[in-house]
């Protein structure tokens, strides 16, 4: 049973196995009608129209109203491509891995009315390598799909094409910026490219190209179903739906909730996730994945959850992940830990971001041995000043946002543990049943 | 020793060792495209590489697809699969390698039989990520022909922090006195952690 | 992108710019004065890849600071290059750039001409805040025999690898790895080998790529910069000889978009060495002997004056000013009108005239405009190498379709829309059939000529060797009618001739039927009836200049047998050879460092060779010698230098009159083009419609269908009907039929060169994959083919029937075998390859 704070939109019926299935999804969510009314009855226009009247925001990070975006698109008979993003692969998020597996007809249902949106062709779902057993499963429900009718050549008779080919990655993170998303689907390594051009006017193969995450076009057949004002019913006017969001860290129920946007923050954490483990507090926590400036828990608690709301605190809700932070974590080692993840996936091509988070690395590693001075500090604190609004993609601000925010928030707690490395006996944080070892005096 | 420390082997031109003026035959620069009957492709290898390629509008989007269907078959993308697939898609092999080491779930060197990627990542660092790596690193110790023992970053299954993935198939959270029962049970060809792996769970709201 | 064109207005740091719309902002910007640093933009490279992040600036109305190396300029653009923002952002790049880079300045070859140390000199914070360990590499380690590459000082800049993949299309340089451990490699850690590889030394803005010929040789400020025209091939690139104490020390390009578009094949780049080779001629040589240029030319004077008329010369390698000089002796001085600089047959002097109408040639630059490209009986990558690339550019920014129609498979089969392959021996029949197809009938060149006819502008890129068919020149005269070339501005032919300066000694006389300016003259002996004279006595004396027909004609065995029969034979010669050996004097030639003069590029325009380097002491600039032995033989020419020379030559070819020196300048002026030209045409180029590039990349191959042309029935053709593969197919008796190429490496620039020996081609032979099934025979076998050893090389691009080898090796040169008709060969297995 759902918690009463949970608004199960995209996740209804999910804990049913069935709704994997072609059968399940017709019988449990009354699956493809929407396809079958759209492709039958509904023309170019009113469905993009349904979809910028809901106000529907990308949930990929960016928040950028789908609809728009969709209308963005050139008209005319060149090809036209539309991409779904599945490379989820920011820390914190599994929100998409969770749709994908229990439901992957809805967005396969999603994808072809979108494409009708879109006007195109031809489809892919760019899936994280590392995701093998989700793309197994929208490998099996593709092919059910294409059985049925609803993909492939003249669909239901409507004398309309859409071909759909689920895209494995191999494992690099910034295949999810959506234009390295496009090189790795052109088979080249996935850089990204410079902007404008913008996807939607020259994208795939150099043809108009809609981009969407796993979640925006969940939610489309649903929009489509019951209107764009149903979809505003729910969550506050600049956020409107539901949102699937992660949970994790510090907390003792990780996992996906489906709520509201706009509920407070705090119920998330607390009531639905459980909050922090007995006899622990919450430091701070990344309210939209590894991406967003943390925020301690004074500052952020109690926000609403929405779009809006984060981008006032001066971080962003992003794909909707939050990582909680309790008292025992470390925020220069937790610090060490983003600007690793970024090092690592930093894909090189541009100067700032690939020389910029080795730096840094270097830096915070040092710091974390004790040998580095207030002054490293400084230097660290210039450097992600230096990367932001410099690169040729924002996977480099991904990092210099958080590690900046972190080092401004908490900067005792990086002098304290330059001083005395030796405090921190286990900087590895072990959250669940591990020794008290954390943090030197926080 | 010569005044460009001991670079330019093959080059005649530097005192270093004129026995490598070989010649070289016309044309022929190793790097080109391979011809298909000079690599000797397995043919369901090129036949599925084929198959790939034609599911896109531009044939060399099979890039990554015909580099994993490589891997499946060497276990890794070794230089020789490599040159094969290339011949099949006709581009260089050296767009092939590019393109694969690109990529951290493409091996380019040798690996293991079994792999296991660790996260190693925020959420499942707070919750012992690193002994869980070390755990299963110990018990793989000297066994590198039957296992990849490797950190990783986010694997996207914070939820089940700590966790990793055994052969492309996730498990969490895990114990690090798992790390051994899992090696076992990979060494004996049985189902791996069956009430650890994550298509078991249910909706985190729903526990 | 939009179509450019217009004029607009823009405003940088306070100050207006005109600038044209669409241009990147960092074009307008350096057109008006301003420099913004830059590392990875190169127009040349293609699109911009913004990934250095050097050249940001502040626009207004943008928040953020661009790239303004990929930001298209607007009318009313206000842009910034200097405040606090944009000077924060450049500090912090180059302070970035420097994170990972040694610092090694002082032992580094690029120290003094290097753009990192200028822009961090410029531009950069001036100190550093890193104290970090920097990422190591072995270093420097080989990339190939002729490059050296330092990981260590690599910014990634990506121009060496673009370079590999937008403009080489060799693909074979590639970034390995990602983010911080990026670097480039190639695959398996093979060696960089191709035939262009040398540019990326040029493009390369740090020390990372170095050209192991140049290392620690010399730095610079102690070296001075002389342009000249390399007269290796007849691209006739243009060329900066980087010398010292008179030596060249190395070879970079000019950058005339006109003839090279700033590239450079290694053959040009790295054929110095040769110079300074060991059989370099140094001195006049007799038989016997080195002797006094006094002695020489006695020699000389006396042995042409013996042959009473009986002479013939023939000019190779020749500026031509040298070749005006040399049909002035030979039929002015020695009464003889046997002059030729052909090395085999070609068109008569009437279809010559016709060819070099204005209205039916293309320029260079025509190729990059053009909309469909035929390349007919040559493969550009050998025999004109800096075409390829320009063919390869064409297509991948301009869209242009490519035809491919050619005996033997060419390196931009990959980027062609459609190929025909004929038969050796078969290009005339074909070139014939063309015509007819284009204009409209059905034929075995229909599948081809669709994409030719009503093309629009249509440029063909033509080998001389077709030509030395009967009525190949004629029809290919028929191809330009039916493409209404002569009416289409832009479009044209273009020859890529066998020899260098073949069009410019043609132009200046030296020609049977021609004299200077294709004029009307007696009728002498063309290149293969002076052998045939020399081999029945009707001629006793050969004059040969820059010309080596034992390594260069077709049928080495007659050409033998001519040099011996000879009574006396004078060869200027830059280097020992087989000729030199049967020759009586040996007289020394300059290299094109050395000489001073001018010569016609394929597309008529006069290019100058300057002396840039020092001659050895006992060369002496050989006009002086000509004009010296004319003098001797009682001709006053009045030539006593290169000025006079050069006004010898405008006042005799009527197509140079009055084309002055300083008009052909540094970057030289087509004839066609010049003012007052009266054949010239006057139409200027159009901007072209410059729609986008196509999706799709050349280097994917296309996959084009082969066409397989029949062979013409009747005389010369191929044996067996109804050939299974509908390609000509295998005599009766299994017999093959031997096509041959001149191989880009075959030759001195090889075999004399030390640092370019590796590349020295071996034989071997080219066989369908049919015909090696048949023979059992695998790439590698060896094998004999009529007599000459070689490998076995199966391809699957060669039409069954047919097999391929090339001329110019010095072993087992292909020349040997042809005799002016089709040769069928038989081919034995000698030894299994060794796996
Ligand atoms: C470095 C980087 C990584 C990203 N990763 C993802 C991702 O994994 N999944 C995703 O949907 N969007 C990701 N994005 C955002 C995409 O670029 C893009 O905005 C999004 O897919 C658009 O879909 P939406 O409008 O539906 O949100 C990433 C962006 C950046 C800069
Ligand atoms: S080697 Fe030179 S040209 Fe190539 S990426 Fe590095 S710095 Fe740029
Ligand atoms: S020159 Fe503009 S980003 Fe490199």
């Amino acid at each position: 049973m759902a918690h009463r704070l949970e608004k199960r939109v995209l996740l209804e019926h999910a804990e049913d196995p069935d709704l994997r299935t072609l059968d399940g999804y017709r019988r449990l969510a009354g699956g493809y009608e929407t396809l079958e009314r759209a492709y039958k009855e509904m023309e170019q226009d009113e469905v993009l129209q349904e979809l910028e009247d809901s106000g529907l925001r990308g949930r990929g990070g960016a928040g950028f109203s789908m609809g728009k975006k969709a209308s963005f698109l050139p008209r005319g008979d060149m090809a036209k491509y539309l991409c779904c993003n599945a490379d989820e692969s920011e820390p914190g998020a599994f929100k998409d891995r969770e749709l994908m597996q229990r439901n992957p007809h809805q967005l396969i249902e999603g994808i072809a009315i979108a494409a009708l949106a879109a006007d195109a062709g031809h489809a892919f779902i760019f899936i994280r390598g590392e995701y093998d057993e989700q793309a197994d499963i929208l490998d099996a429900a593709v092919a059910e799909a294409y059985e049925a009718g609803y993909l492939g050549t003249n669909i239901l008779g409507c004398h309309r094409d859409l071909e759909l080919v689920v895209h494995r990655g191999a494992g690099a993170y910034i295949c999810g910026e959506e234009t390295a998303l496009l090189d790795a689907l052109e088979g080249k390594r996935g850089n990204p490219r410079l902007k404008p051009p913008f996807p939607a006017v020259q994208g795939l193969y150099g043809g108009p190209t809609l981009i969407n995450n796993v979640e925006t076009l969940s939610n489309v057949p649903h929009i489509v179903r019951r209107g764009a004002e149903w979809f505003k019913g729910f969550g506050t006017e600049q956020s409107p739906g539901t949102k699937v969001v992660s949970v994790s860290g510090g907390v003792r129920k990780p996992g996906n909730y489906e709520v509201e946007l706009g509920i407070p923050t705090r119920e998330l954490i607390y009531d639905l996730a459980g909050g922090p483990e007995e006899g622990h507090e919450i430091k701070a926590f990344f309210p939209g994945g590894s991406s967003s400036p943390v925020l301690k828990a004074e500052e952020g608690l109690d926000l609403p959850y929405s779009f809006e709301a984060m981008a006032e605190a001066g971080s962003m809700l992003g794909s909707g992940s939050i990582i909680v932070c309790d008292d025992r974590v470390s925020i220069p080692h937790l610090a060490l830990r983003t600007a690793r993840f970024y090092h690592h996936e930093s894909c090189g091509k541009c100067v700032p971001c690939r020389e910029g988070t080795n730096w840094t690395v270097k830096m915070l590693e040092r710091m974390v041995r004790g040998e580095a001075t207030p002054m490293d500090l400084d230097i660290v604190s210039s450097v992600q000043q230096n990367i932001i609004g410099h690169c040729l993609c924002v996977l480099g601000d991904s990092m210099a946002m958080p590690v900046g925010a972190m080092v401004r928030k908490f900067r005792e707690e990086f002098e304290e543990v330059m001083a005395n490395p030796d405090l921190v006996l286990d900087p590895h944080a072990v959250v669940q049943g591990a020794p008290e070892t954390l943090g030197a005096s926080t | 020793m010569s005044p460009v420390d001991g670079a330019g082997r093959s080059n005649p031109n530097l005192p270093v060792d004129p026995a490598v003026n070989q010649g070289r035959i016309p044309g022929r620069a190793e790097e080109e495209i391979p011809e298909l009957h000079e690599v000797d492709c397995p043919p369901e290898l090129a036949e599925r590489i084929e198959t790939l390629m034609g599911r896109y509008p531009d044939r060399r989007s099979a890039s990554i697809p015909a580099l994993w269907a490589v891997q499946e078959r060497y276990g890794w993308c070794t230089p020789e699969g490599i040159r094969q697939a290339a011949a099949v898609m006709r581009v260089t092999p050296a767009y092939l390698e590019s393109v694969a080491s690109f990529y951290d779930l493409l091996h380019t060197e040798p690996v293991g039989t079994h792999r296991i990627e660790v996260c190693t990542n925020i959420s499942c660092w707070m919750r012992g990520g690193d002994r869980l790596l070390d755990a299963f690193k110990a018990a793989a110790e000297g066994d590198d022909a039957n296992f990849f023992v490797t950190g990783f970053e986010c694997l996207g299954a914070c939820d089940i922090a700590p966790m990793a993935s055994i052969d492309q198939r996730y498990y969490g959270p895990l114990e690090a006195a798992e790390a051994g029962v899992a090696i076992e049970q990979l060494r004996a060809g049985d189902e791996v952690l069956p009430e650890k792996a994550l298509a078991k769970r249910g909706l985190a709201g729903d526990r | 992108m939009s179509p450019a064109g217009r004029e607009v207005t823009i405003t940088i740091d306070g100050r207006e710019v005109p600038a044209v719309e669409g241009e990147m902002l960092h074009d307008a910007a350096r057109k008006g004065d301003v420099e913004i640093p830059y590392f990875c933009y190169e127009p040349k490279l293609g699109d911009p890849v913004g990934a250095c992040r050097m050249c940001l600036v502040e626009i207004e109305g943008i928040p953020k600071l661009q790239t303004s190396c990929s930001t298209p300029v607007r009318e009313g653009m206000v842009v910034h290059t200097r405040t606090e923002q944009v000077k924060e952002a450049q500090n912090s790049v180059v302070e970035f750039l420097l994170v990972n880079h040694p610092l090694d300045c002082p032992v580094c070859d690029k120290g003094g001409e290097c753009p990192l140390q200028d822009i961090s000199y410029g531009w950069g914070p001036g100190k550093s805040r890193v104290i970090d360990e920097k990422r190591h590499f072995e270093k420097p380690i080989e990339l190939s025999p002729l490059v050296a590459i330092d990981r260590e000082r690599c910014i990634l800049c990506y121009r060496c690898v673009r370079f590999s993949q937008e403009v080489s299309e060799d693909a074979q340089l590639q970034l390995i790895e990602r983010g911080d451990r990026t670097y480039v490699g190639t695959f398996d850690d093979r060696p960089y080998v191709a035939p262009f590889q040398g540019n990326i030394t040029d493009i390369c803005p740090v020390g990372a790529l170095t050209n192991y010929t140049y290392r620690f040789r010399a730095r610079p400020w102690d070296i001075e910069h002389a342009g000249s025209v390399c007269t290796i091939c007849p691209s006739q690139c243009n060329v900066s000889f980087t010398v010292r104490d008179e030596k060249v020390k190395r070879v970079i390009s000019r950058d005339n978009h006109e003839v090279d578009d700033g590239w450079l094949c290694d053959r040009g780049r790295y054929g110095f060495e040769m110079f300074d080779a060991p059989e370099r001629v140094r001195e006049p040589q007799l038989k016997g002997g080195a002797v006094s240029w006094e002695q020489a030319l006695e020699a000389v004077a006396e042995g042409l004056r013996r042959a009473g008329g009986k002479v013939a010369a023939i000019a190779g390698d020749a500026s031509n000013e040298e070749g005006f000089l040399l049909q002035r002796i030979l039929r002015d001085a020695l009464g003889s009108p046997h002059i030729d600089s052909r090395p085999s047959r070609g068109p008569k002097a009437d279809v010559l005239r016709r060819l070099a109408e204005p209205n039916v040639s293309a320029k260079v630059r025509d190729i990059d405009e053009a909309d469909a490209i035929l390349v007919l009986g040559t493969d550009p990558l050998h025999s004109s190498p800096i075409l390829d690339l320009r063919v390869r550019k064409a297509i991948r920014r301009n869209g242009a379709k490519l035809v491919v129609a050619t005996e033997r498979p060419t390196a931009l089969d990959g980027g062609a829309e459609a190929i025909a392959r004929y038969a050796p021996g078969q290009a005339a029949h074909f070139v014939g059939e063309l015509a007819s197809a284009i204009g409209g009938s059905d034929n075995v060149a229909t599948p081809v000529a669709e994409t030719l006819r009503d093309a629009g502008k249509v440029v063909v890129i033509w080998g001389e060797r077709i030509a030395r068919e009967d009525g190949a020149a004629e029809a290919l005269l028929d191809v330009a009618a039916a493409t209404n070339m002569s009416t289409t501005d832009g479009a044209g032919l273009l020859e890529i001739p066998d020899t260098t300066n073949a069009r410019g000694l043609r132009e200046a006389g030296c020609l049977p039927d021609a004299g200077p300016g294709l004029s009307d003259t007696t009728a002498g002996k063309s290149t293969e009836e002076i052998r045939e004279a020399l081999i029945s006595g009707e001629l006793t004396t050969l004059v040969l200049f820059g010309a080596d027909p034992l390594r260069d004609f077709p049928d080495t065995p007659a050409w033998e047998e001519a040099l011996t029969a000879a009574d006396f034979v004078l060869t200027f010669s830059m280097h020992d050879n087989a000729t030199t050996a049967k020759s009586d004097v040996v007289l020394p030639l300059e290299t094109h460092a050395e000489k001073d003069g001018t010569v016609t590029h394929p597309d008529g325009r006069l290019q100058r060779v300057r002396p840039s380097a020092s001659r050895p002491e006992n060369v002496v600039p050989n006009i002086l010698v000509l004009s010296e032995l004319a003098t001797k033989l009682g001709l006053d020419t009045g030539i006593d230098s290169q000025p006079t020379a050069f006004q010898a030559l405008t006042n005799a070819v009527t197509l140079y009159n009055g084309i002055e020196d300083e008009q052909i300048g540094g970057r030289g002026l087509r004839w066609q083009d010049r003012e007052g030209a009266t054949s010239a045409r006057t139409g200027t180029e159009q901007p072209g419609p410059g729609g986008p590039p196509e999706g799709g990349s050349p280097d994917t191959q296309r996959d084009a269908p082969i066409s397989m042309v029949q062979p013409d029935p009747t005389p010369r053709g191929v044996a067996s009907a109804d050939p299974p593969s509908g390609g000509p197919s295998t005599a009766a008796n299994g017999d093959l039929l031997l096509g041959t190429y001149r191989d880009l490496w075959a030759g001195p620039v090889t075999e004399l060169n030390p640092p370019l020996k590796f590349l020295t081609p071996q034989q071997r032979v080219e066989i369908s994959r049919t015909d090696a099934e048949r023979l059992d025979l695998k790439s590698g076998d060896k094998v004999r083919v009529n007599g000459i050893e070689a490998e076995a090389h199966v391809k699957e691009r060669v039409p069954a029937g047919v097999v391929f080898m090339a001329e110019g090796v010095s072993d087992g040169n292909a020349n040997a075998l042809l005799n002016g008709g089709p040769v069928q060969v038989k081919i034995e297995k000698l030894d299994e390859a060794t796996a």
